[in-house]
């Protein structure tokens, strides 16, 4: 016992004298800059057990990067993309992806992460390496590094939320005064925080929220939806609500309520934040589910005639031919092209440290692809801007341009 | 009311599909013992079949399924059967639970691999058809819209549970089947091939899983976590038929459908728990086991299942012992000293998930318990840590605090396994992980929601833990702890304790052995070290939230360590590194992420044939290849002389050679030799009895004459024929009947049945023994132990086989019934048949016999007619004195 202890603290000596030498070249400045290039990579969810992918991230992030590198680069470097790793929606994995990326293959940032689960925050915040993406958890809200390119949409009470989903579908449905809304989430902390979120903008557009209900089983979509629609059926004094809106993450599940509720006979308005997805349009049992539906990107859509969207395609079509734009694609490409913004001011001396603090210190940047991103303010809040795209006759029509609203605080 | 009605009616479309799974689940269960946690997977790459089927290659959906349900799965569940559960059958509790859960990642990772290689249609989660019309059409059925693929689910739930009830009821291969899951080895003396029965069993059972999978799809979607999802509330139907009685099962399936519609509809007092709902299958799981399921034998694991492996090493010196594991220390030490900070990580990962892995051996290893909720532990530990610190208090204090959070948990969860045993612990334990998940760790102020809690480095003064060499360092020194600890553990009184509750809780519990402090302590200790890991895996991470140790990583974790060898801290370690490590190189490789758990799912087929580990089969193969580790046997004299031998016996009496022989056969129990050179010959007609003592080898005898147990040396023959190595069913069916000692009856099986499995038609059994005839549709353990001894024996009077050999049949009966038992063995004498009596008791045996032979330490040591036994003779053979 005493051999084994004596042991222990020799090794444990030794063990501190390599640390220290090892802090010195830690974090080393420069990291990931060379006087030609600068190394990017980012972490997606190609693969998930639910089947949740955001792998097209990856197209849209290389589509913006090529033309920057066409262009000559940012201050004479070129992007070196390194792609993207797959997380698989395990945070653990994430978390080992991205020290892969910053201590393997020495990136200087990470663009784009997109993923739900993202489990690298702690890391890259405690390493100061900057981190592009979309910011759907609580993970990136607060810190220094975490950059959602629409802001950090999980913000905590009091800080500000959105509520341009509210507003523009009162907008679009002509006044939200007498007309009452529904919003399902399914039976976890993150969809019920959601909810919380979601309800409040329609609230600040002048809707009466009849119902918020969880009661949707979270690991897979329940066999049968009549319990779960007769509720939302009977809501609004026994009628139904004017509008349904969905949180859950999937389209299955949205697919299911969908096709329970018109079984049931709704005639209501039907909106979710994940419908705009041109796969779904691909199976006529699902389309039928999803005619009618509202659903709410937080980008300009593909249908639009603003010229950063032809830029986009084009940029896409450059580097993938016959490609065709999806939400995630869209996502990757907008964090992409802010993180060459930021470089840009920067300038040409080079660290992530002047990165930071260029990003950090009262960066504006506006667009008619994502609205408007203000930093350090939008590490708290989401940006408050946002489109609708309604689906008829089985293809997606613009119901509303990309416009920014107010945010109102987080109610506790 | 209607609301009431359509709740019930749509909730037993769901309950359909629970019942179905169920039901395959059940049956595969209790005809060959395995739990197969993979009945999901098939159901899920049936679905995935009928897919690419229909929606890719344009087939139509009744003919894809038919494809999917009653070719496709029943193939996969014969070639599963070859591969693996076949040989886990045999394997023990432990490498039974993780071959399966192997598989549970292996069969859906292979199908999507394949559809990638085949270049088939990408597999799209939400759009599988169902068997109906698509889009489905709505029909009204008592007021409730009820679509047109939920008629067929209905419809094709019903037609399988009257089928499946047809095919075990009434036809002869649900008969064997039944048979079988009564008792297996007595089956195989009725000349049942209980190998063919378990294959039949694992078909239908594949196949009922296809049919649910393929109904289940057009809801799910292909989403292999919602079948596992989908397998776990179908368990929970399973457990509420006692993993036994099929129609039992079928109907809490359909229960189970109504209760989630209940629930959901009406039970909104529960929102406020986030979770809770959705727990319900899990919570109806845990309660089923633990009301209906109490073991009623075994406890812990039992040493006729989970035996521990010789230690081959034994004989080396201690140096010797140690030097592959110092060896590897000091490269890992160098290791980690001069790799760059990335793979020194990655090492430093897979010692964390090494010190998880440590509790495994402790509950696992030296307790025979597999708990599933190891993960949960962890999670339990690492959140309160979290918590504690954000609450001000100090580290330190905060990681005890974790720990002994842990710590708590794990005896709670102690306390219902101090009821239950063996694969209901495992799923309590499964139930407790599950409810941990969705309920516990999803409340906010325990979890902080999805953000976590953040957790600072553990600093030394000179060095702190964000560097990976210094948790690589700090790591080894925790593990050299758990490792000395549980070496002390295993060396103590109570280690001793609990290897004789482990074995024997009956004996121990009268030797005055506390089982539930054993086991209480057992669960404390591995929750602690899993406490203690999970504490470091937060730190190392620098965060912990309630994702990041989910349920489903525990038996992932448990599958990694018993492939290594779960008996000891070196296969901890081991499976630590290789499970951080592997994906590592699968990566630099450039190798799908779909052949990592291919091959994950490989190891459980290796765990079928070698289920100790890697570890294990290692040292087993070094004693092999050493020349000096042979065991003495006695040498089986060469063919020649055999022959001659066996000629010389022929050659002898009346001219008429011996129907059966025993030919100087050496058999016994793994390096325990009992028969050392037994020869023995009975011919057509004579009544050969075999006396001896108690532990003289008898039964062993009896054993290898019906081909029970494989010999090593000599050879049987009957009529001539070498019949060595044919297994006992084909011994059976070839004319050779054993009446093993105790009752030769199926229990379970009603009299008819129980006559059935040997005669096509009992009737004649009836004329003869009318005491049968009147209890025909009982079951034949109700019957007294004559009329079981009889049940027994009838069927031989009606098809008498060529040689009969009853083991000790006069034991325990009434001096009556003896008479009856004794006067069929003269009539079957008569009638021709080769009898061979074993008995202890001499006097009965002596007086039908024709000849006798003496048994007395594996060896046969006087044979000779009737006329020549006397006092001095009995008195020699029984008490070895000349």
């Amino acid at each position: 016992m005493r051999g084994m202890v004596l042991f222990t603290a020799a090794v444990l000596a030794a063990a501190g004298c390599a640390a220290q030498q090892q802090s010195g070249t830690a974090g080393a400045a420069g990291a990931g800059v060379t006087a030609t290039g600068v190394k990017v990579g980012g972490v997606l969810t190609k693969t998930s057990a639910t089947g949740y992918s955001t792998k097209d991230a990856e197209i849209g992030a290389r589509a913006r990067f090529e033309r920057a590198n066409a262009a000559g680069g940012v201050h004479g470097r070129r992007i070196e993309f390194v792609g993207a790793e797959d997380d698989t929606q395990d945070a653990a994995k994430g978390d080992a992806a991205a020290k892969k990326l910053v201590q393997k293959d020495g990136v200087f940032a990470l663009v784009p992460v997109h993923a739900p689960n993202f489990g690298g925050a702690a890391f890259l915040e405690q390493q100061g390496v900057p981190w592009f993406g979309w910011a759907t958890g609580p993970q990136w809200c607060g810190t220094k590094t975490g950059f959602g390119y629409n802001g950090c949409l999980a913000p905590k009470p009091g800080a500000g939320s959105q509520t341009w989903w509210g507003r523009q579908m009162a907008d679009l449905l002509g006044g939200a005064q007498g007309k009452t809304v529904w919003v399902q989430t399914s039976d976890s902390s993150g969809s019920k925080y959601g909810g919380k979120t979601i309800s409040q903008s329609f609230e600040a557009a002048g809707f009466t929220v009849v119902g918020v209900n969880s009661a949707l089983p979270a690991a897979a979509p329940p066999p049968d939806w009549l319990p779960y629609v007769n509720k939302i059926m009977t809501s609004n004094q026994g009628k139904a609500p004017d509008v349904v809106v969905s949180v859950i993450a999937g389209t299955k599940f949205n697919a299911g309520l969908y096709a329970a509720l018109k079984k049931a006979g709704y005639k209501g308005v039907l909106t979710d934040a994940t419908s705009y997805d041109a796969n779904i349009l691909k199976d006529p049992a699902q389309a039928q589910a999803f005619e009618g539906v509202i659903a709410a990107p937080m980008f300009e859509p593909f249908e639009s005639s603003a010229p950063e969207i032809r830029q986009m395609r084009e940029d896409v079509e450059a580097v993938v031919p016959g490609t065709r734009l999806t939400q995630h694609l869209a996502i990757g490409y907008w964090s992409a092209d802010i993180f060459l913004k930021v470089l840009e001011q920067t300038g040409k001396d080079l660290t992530r440290q002047k990165f930071l603090d260029t990003a950090n210190s009262g960066f504006t940047y506006e667009s008619a692809g994502f609205g408007r991103i203000q930093y350090p303010k939008d590490h708290d809040e989401p940006n408050g801007c946002g489109a609708l795209v309604r689906i008829q006759g089985g293809a997606f029509q613009v119901a509303r341009n990309m416009k920014c609203f107010d945010n109102v605080p987080l109610k506790p | 009311m209607s609301e009431l009605l359509g709740y019930v009616l749509s909730g037993l479309v769901t309950g359909a599909i629970f019942a179905l799974m169920g039901s395959g689940l059940t049956l595969s269960y209790a005809a060959t013992g395995v739990f197969n946690f993979a009945h999901g997977a098939i159901g899920f790459l049936a679905a995935l079949l009928h897919y690419e089927l229909t929606v890719g290659l344009g087939v139509p959906s009744w003919a894809a399924a038919a494809a999917a349900v009653g070719v496709f799965a029943p193939a996969l569940g014969y070639a599963l059967h070859k591969a693996m559960f076949r040989g886990l059958a045999q394997a023990g509790e432990t490498a039974q639970i993780v071959g399966t859960i192997g598989l549970t990642i292996a069969l859906p990772a292979l199908g999507l691999f394949l559809v990638d290689l085949l270049g088939w249609l990408p597999v799209d989660v939400a759009h599988p058809r169902g068997l109906g019309p698509t889009p489905a059409a709505t029909v009204t059925v008592l007021g409730t819209a009820l679509d047109t693929d939920q008629l067929i689910t209905f419809g094709f739930a019903v037609l399988a549970a009257a089928g499946l009830w047809v095919f075990l009821r009434h036809t002869p291969y649900g008969l064997r089947t039944r048979a079988c899951v009564d008792r297996r080895g007595l089956a195989r003396l009725r000349g049942i091939d209980a190998d063919a029965t378990s294959a039949v069993a694992w078909m239908l059972s594949s196949a009922l899983a296809a049919l649910a999978g393929v109904l289940a799809a057009p809801v799910l979607g292909l989403d292999s976590h919602a079948y596992t999802v989908l397998l776990f509330a179908s368990a929970t139907a399973a457990v509420f038929g006692r993993l036994r009685s099929v129609p039992w099962t079928f109907a809490a399936g359909l229960a189970l459908g109504v209760v989630q519609n209940l629930v959901a509809g009406y039970a909104d007092v529960f929102e406020e728990v986030t979770g809770l709902r959705t727990a319900v299958p899990v919570i109806l799981l845990f309660a089923g086991l633990v009301l209906l399921n109490r073991s009623r034998e075994r406890v812990a694991g039992s040493t006729a299942e989970d035996a521990p492996p010789p230690d081959y090493l034994a004989g080396l010196p201690a140096w010797r012992r140690r030097l592959p594991w110092a060896a590897g220390l000091a490269a890992l030490l160098a290791f980690a000293f001069t790799a760059p900070d990335y793979y020194v990580g990655v090492a430093a990962q897979g010692l964390v998930l090494a010190l998880i892995f440590c509790s495994f051996v402790v509950v696992t290893g030296i307790g025979g318990m597999v708990n599933l909720a190891q993960a949960a532990f962890a999670a339990m530990a690492a959140l309160t840590c979290g918590w504690a610190f954000a609450s001000g208090l100090p580290f330190f204090a905060a990681i005890v605090l974790g720990v002994l959070a842990a710590t708590a948990v794990g005896v709670l969860v102690a306390l219902p396994a101090l009821r239950l045993g063996g694969r209901i612990l495992t799923l309590a334990t499964l139930a407790l992980a599950l409810l941990a998940d969705q309920v516990l760790f999803q409340v906010d102020a325990f979890s902080n929601g999805t953000i976590g809690w953040p957790l600072p480095a553990i600093g030394f003064g000179f060095a702190d833990t964000t560097s990976p060499r210094v948790r690589v360092v700090v790591l080894l020194a925790l593990i050299a702890v758990v490792a000395w600890l549980v070496r002390n553990l295993e060396r103590s009184a109570s280690g001793r304790a609990i290897l004789a509750v482990r074995s024997a809780p009956a004996a121990a519990t009268t030797s005055g052995l506390s089982a539930p402090r054993a086991k209480i302590m057992l669960f404390a200790l591995a929750s602690a070290i899993a406490g203690l890991g999970g504490v470091l895996f937060a730190v190392s991470k620098g965060s912990i939230t309630a994702t990041d140790l989910p349920a489903f990583a525990g038996f992932v974790w448990l599958a990694v360590v018993v492939l290594q060898g779960v008996r000891r801290i070196g296969g901890a370690v081991l499976g630590g590194l290789i499970a951080a490590g592997f994906p590592e190189l699968l990566a630099n490789w450039g190798v799908s992420a779909h052949v990592g758990a291919i091959l994950f799912g490989l190891g459980g087929v290796i765990l079928a044939k070698h289920p100790d580990g890697v570890l294990a089969q290692l040292a087993e193969r070094r004693h092999r290849r050493s020349p000096t580790s042979r065991p003495a046997v006695p040498q089986a004299p060469p063919a020649s002389e055999r022959v001659a031998s066996a000629a010389g016996t022929a050659g002898r009496g009346d001219g008429e050679g011996p129907l059966f022989v025993l030919d100087r056969v050496v058999a016994g129990y793994g390096d325990c030799t009992v028969l050392r050179g037994v020869s023995l010959e009975v011919r057509a007609g004579e009544v050969v009895a075999l006396l001896g003592a108690n532990g003289a080898g008898k039964s062993t005898t009896c054993a290898v004459a019906a081909g029970d147990l494989p010999l090593t040396g000599g050879r049987v023959l009957l009529d001539g024929l070498d019949v060595t190595p044919w297994p006992a069913h084909r011994r059976a069916r070839a004319g050779i009947f054993l009446a093993p000692e105790g009752r030769g009856v199926f229990p379970g099986l009603t009299v008819e049945e129980n006559l059935r499995t040997w005669l096509p038609d009992p009737a004649p059994v009836y004329d003869r023994l009318p005491q049968l005839a009147a209890r025909r549709t009982v079951a034949a353990g109700a019957l007294s132990g004559g009329e079981q001894q009889l049940l027994t024996l009838a069927p031989a009077l009606v098809r008498p086989p060529k040689v009969l050999i009853a083991d000790e049949p006069s034991l325990g009966l009434a001096p009556r019934v003896v008479e009856q038992v004794f006067a069929l063995f003269a009539e079957l004498r008569e009638r021709g048949v080769a009898l061979l009596l074993v008995e202890e008791k001499a006097t009965e045996a002596l007086a039908v016999a024709d000849r006798v032979a003496f048994m007395r330490l594996g060896e046969i040591t006087w044979t000779g007619d009737r006329g020549d036994v006397d006092d001095d003779r009995l008195t020699a053979a029984y008490l070895g004195v000349a």
